[in-house]
């Protein structure tokens, strides 16, 4: 039986046994992983997956089920699972769910890419880490590197009941570089371009400009410099925060914060919930002026870039605080349709056996006007700190604590010495008021962050965040002891 | 689930494939059935079930791997030769030792047939008892309620096979009044071990205790850490640190303990603390044998605050010319300890808490990461119930905490461990069993709003 037909089967069966509306993912998942250690090749692995997850809405209750065999009693089988299920959760509800306007999207996605990732030969990626590995090594003090590469290329179907159909081919490519030294009871690493690795929704030239072979020796070096760096000061002080650690800063303070799932309970008992709740909506300064933050699934690299949600909404654009305002939520249709508004398409599903949740898509702080070098030059007395190594936020996203792997000392508008075990703290809010610049186009960067996990079962979440290097002023650093 | 039989033929058909050296395929399989709730409702209900092979192929000191759901005949045999293919243009690893050799059948009883066959209907019975609990104290509760099968076998061609099937089952539950929040997990392989409504009891009375709580200032406190605070410490310790690739490669918290010859047997923790990992005892989350296939091995890994030894899979322990303790707990990845015990005291809770002149009763951590490798530095937030204790008692709740503090030297300052364990059985098949702790001193540098 063609694929195509699996899914009609399935929602064809649902609407017999009483279901009001459904929806069929059918996944394939195809994977390429590159884990070199310390002159080694540890893991050279292709993974495939693939399966079907049928959601059902029964009596006003959901219902989902999936498999890995792909066959029309199977098929039958897990549908029909679907419906009971729904039936179970429709005595323990809250009322009807509600799903807004149809949705009844069609059309076919690819992400543009200028090189496939999977034409590109094994022998030639691995060739890639392991020259950036040796180059690590060739540096005196390293006690330990790794290198990873993972491409990723998921082929989904999404149809509704309701008349969707979508098809979208979307690939991932990314890859990373780590040393870490150890020497005189102190231990420390550096990573490049980012921690665990950078990745983006892009083909293999995305990685190869990455040039980690170029960046390995500067990369270990810096680690190793960093075991007789200064100490991060304790205190409170004028902060710059580089760009990729405030793209983790928007991932966890704004990014899971505005997902309205959170905010109406839905993930109270594990993730928790946000202190952004609907009376703020419109009504709360986030941050200063000098913050505009948006969320999009169309600006590639970004790793939250795609078609349609899981949904078959629309990929879009939402502006989610103007000018420090407070204006936007990430939404689903049940959602969103509870605040009268239309869903903005951030439901997506890890995995063909998991349920779409509301995930951020590429959550963004907006380039400011300032260059990198003026902002610094224009900074008297500060710390710089970049590239995450910690991070933790409370379960309402107020209070958060972030270690970074290296922090520059300012002094008189000029970098000076090295510091290590840097960390900074602060409540959401009143961090991002303390903002009084962000730097321009040219230090924006598109982060990948691969590995953001939410819901139970749990999934793990891909996500896209831009920024670039921001000022905030009075921020509480050096928290380690 | 499709059993023994099916599931070791599918191995041999795959095996049947291979025209490496060597090869051996780690099959998992998992049928799950998960019911959260949210306000008082259940608003995600789901099923899945799931059979993947993991293959590694081996040709001389190389080894390649691919993994695979597609069970047809041309699903299968493509991934076998998918890992033959990598394991071709890898470079040879001087120091991989082969696969392992089989090592005598390893079995442990942790099926419950009742737990297998809990419907959607008996899950939701569950929550609405729950539901119902914290609706009498208008308590905003939330959760999840799940049971399911997990089959795991490896065949390789040295002649190992291995077949286990287990359950599980376990249920979070989450209170919430206006100012205060309460928590409550229950875990086994068998779900009538879950007594529910002792555990909607418990966070229920958290919430309730825990209204209006006061901020406090940041500072060191004497603690008293319940269960689930013990086991966020003790699965940190291993994430960060039990493993034998973390130490060899030098980031691991035990480096400053083991390894180093002058270090060992240096007292690291307090003598009252001794912690081990067991995947063959019942009253933990019971694993026979890791993704190798190699039975998992009693080890003490603190006897009486001293650091004995990490755990190992089958490569770090060739590297260090010692067998395997069976704790490749994952296809990739080094090797984990994740069946944690810690050795119960003899104090009742209450005796923990009157021992405390002035200090916290903290019942649980939350979103807790590593600041610094050395002492494994973790910072973290309290949640769901953190209440002050002056002269021997609890006065009042107070706001969370933010720690940044040494996990290592916490476990120094041990003054007593209670009576009781609890088994904490998180979703990816990590457990612990662990008593609560009273500890000298904690650093809580923040709060929060």
């Amino acid at each position: 039986m063609a694929m195509d037909d699996l899914v009609t089967r399935a929602m064809d069966l649902a609407a017999v046994k009483g279901a009001a509306y459904s929806d069929v993912r059918l996944v394939e998942t195809n994977q390429e992983r590159f884990v070199v250690r310390t002159g080694v090749v540890d893991t050279l692995s292709n993974d495939e997956s693939q399966g079907i997850g049928v959601r059902v809405l029964v009596n006003g209750s959901w219902g989902f089920a999936s498999t890995n065999i792909l066959s029309p009693d199977e098929v039958d089988r897990i549908t029909s699972l679907a419906v009971e299920i729904a039936q179970a959760a429709a005595q323990s509800s809250n009322g009807p769910v509600s799903l807004g306007p149809p949705v009844t999207s069609r059309g076919v996605y690819t992400t543009p890419i200028q090189i496939d990732p999977f034409s590109v030969s094994s022998e030639y990626k691995l060739r890639l880490l392991l020259e950036a590995d040796r180059r690590m090594g060739s540096v005196k003090g390293i006690s330990a590197r790794t290198g990873n590469l993972i491409f990723i290329k998921e082929h989904k179907t999404f149809a509704n009941s309701e008349g969707a159909q979508v098809e979208q081919t979307i690939y991932e490519a990314g890859g990373g570089i780590m040393a870490t030294a150890r020497g005189g009871g102190e231990v420390q690493r550096r990573s490049y371009p980012q921690s665990m690795r950078q990745q983006g929704c892009a083909g293999w030239e995305f990685v190869a400009a990455m040039d980690l072979a170029g960046n390995a020796e500067r990369t270990a070096t810096e680690a190793v410099a960093l075991l007789s760096a200064d100490h991060c000061p304790s205190g409170v002080t004028t902060l710059i925060v580089g760009a990729s650690q405030l793209g983790l800063q928007v991932h966890e303070s704004c990014g899971h914060a505005i997902e309205l799932d959170r905010v109406l309970g839905s993930e109270a008992a594990y993730a928790g919930t946000s202190f952004l709740t609907t009376d703020k909506l419109n009504n709360f300064q986030y941050g200063s002026e000098q913050i505009n933050i948006t969320a999009d699934s169309v600006r590639l690299p970004g790793l939250g870039s795609y078609g349609w949600d899981d949904e078959g909404v629309p990929a879009q654009s939402t502006p989610v605080v103007q000018n420090g305002r407070f204006v936007g939520y990430l939404t689903s249709r049940e959602t969103a349709t509870g605040l009268s508004l239309p869903s903005n398409g951030s439901m997506r599903a890890s995995s063909w056996n998991r349920i779409p949740l509301i995930r951020m898509n590429n959550v963004s702080l907006e380039p400011g006007g300032w260059k990198l070098d003026d902002l610094i030059a224009d900074t008297d007395d500060g710390i710089l700190m970049e590239m995450n190594r910690s991070w933790s936020i409370d379960d309402r996203r107020f209070n958060f604590q972030f270690g970074t792997e290296v922090g520059y000392e300012i002094k008189k508008g000029k970098l000076g010495k090295l510091l290590r075990n840097c960390t900074y703290t602060g409540i959401t809010p009143e961090f991002w008021n303390a903002c009084d610049a962000v730097c321009n186009e040219d230090s924006w960067t598109m982060w990948g962050i691969p590995n953001c996990g939410k819901g139970q079962p749990g999934q793990i979440g891909h996500t896209g965040h831009g920024a670039a290097p921001a000022r905030f002023r009075n921020v509480q650093v050096g928290v380690m002891k | 689930m499709i059993g023994r039989e099916s599931a070791l033929a599918l191995l041999d058909r795959a095996l049947g494939y291979s025209k490496a050296q060597e090869t051996d395929i780690y099959f998992s399989a998992q049928d799950l059935g998960l019911s959260r709730f949210a306000g008082g409702a259940i608003h995600q209900n789901v099923a899945h079930n799931d059979i993947v092979l993991n293959i590694r192929s081996v040709a001389g000191k190389r080894l390649g791997r691919a993994t695979t759901n597609d069970l047809s005949d041309t699903g299968v045999q493509k991934a076998v030769e998918s890992a033959h293919r990598n394991a071709l243009l890898m470079p040879e690893d001087p120091a991989f030792g082969g696969l392992p050799e089989p090592s005598g059948p390893a079995r442990v009883d942790s099926w419950d047939e009742a737990t297998a066959r809990c419907s959607p209907e008996s899950r939701a019975r569950i929550v609405r008892g729950v539901c119902l609990q914290g609706k009498e104290h208008d308590l905003n509760v939330s959760g999840a309620c799940r049971t399911g099968v997990l089959e795991i076998a490896v065949v390789s061609s040295r002649g190992v096979r291995a077949y286990h099937a287990g359950t599980f089952a376990g249920l979070i539950i989450n209170t919430m009044s206006g100012t205060s929040a309460g928590w409550a997990k229950g875990g086994s392989w068998r779900l009538s071990d879950l007594d529910t409504e002792v555990l909607g009891r418990e966070a229920v009375s958290k919430a309730v205790d825990g209204q209006n709580p006061v901020a406090i200032e940041p500072g060191r406190y004497p603690v008293v850490l319940d269960t689930y605070a013990v086991d966020d410490i003790l699965e940190a310790l291993s994430l960060y640190g039990m493993g034998a690739q973390a130490v060899q490669e030098g980031r691991s918290w035990m480096n400053d303990f083991v390894g180093v010859e002058s270090a060992q047997g240096v007292q690291a923790m307090s003598p009252s603390v001794t912690i081990w990992d067991d995947g063959s005892a019942s009253h933990g989350w019971p694993v026979p044998f890791d993704a190798e296939g190699v039975p998992r091995k009693r080890v003490d890994i603190i006897i009486e605050g001293v650091v004995n030894t990490p755990v190992h899979n089958s490569y770090t322990a060739g590297k260090e010319g010692t067998v395997s303790t069976g704790h490749q707990a994952y296809f990739t990845g080094g090797p984990i300890a994740s069946n944690l015990f810690m050795q119960e005291g003899d104090s009742s809770l209450e005796q923990l808490i009157g021992s405390t002149e002035r200090g916290l009763y903290v019942t649980r951590f939350f979103y807790t990461r590593m600041a610094h490798t050395k002492g494994c530095v973790m910072t973290g937030m309290t949640r769901d119930g953190t209440f002050m204790i002056e002269n021997g008692q609890i006065t009042h709740p107070v706001k969370d905490l933010r720690f940044t503090q040494s996990y290592v030297e916490a476990l120094a300052g041990v003054e007593h461990v209670g009576r009781e364990s609890k088994l904490i059985l998180n979703e990816v098949g990590f457990a612990t069993r662990v008593p609560a702790l009273k500890l000298s001193s904690f650093n809580f540098t923040g709060v929060t709003v």
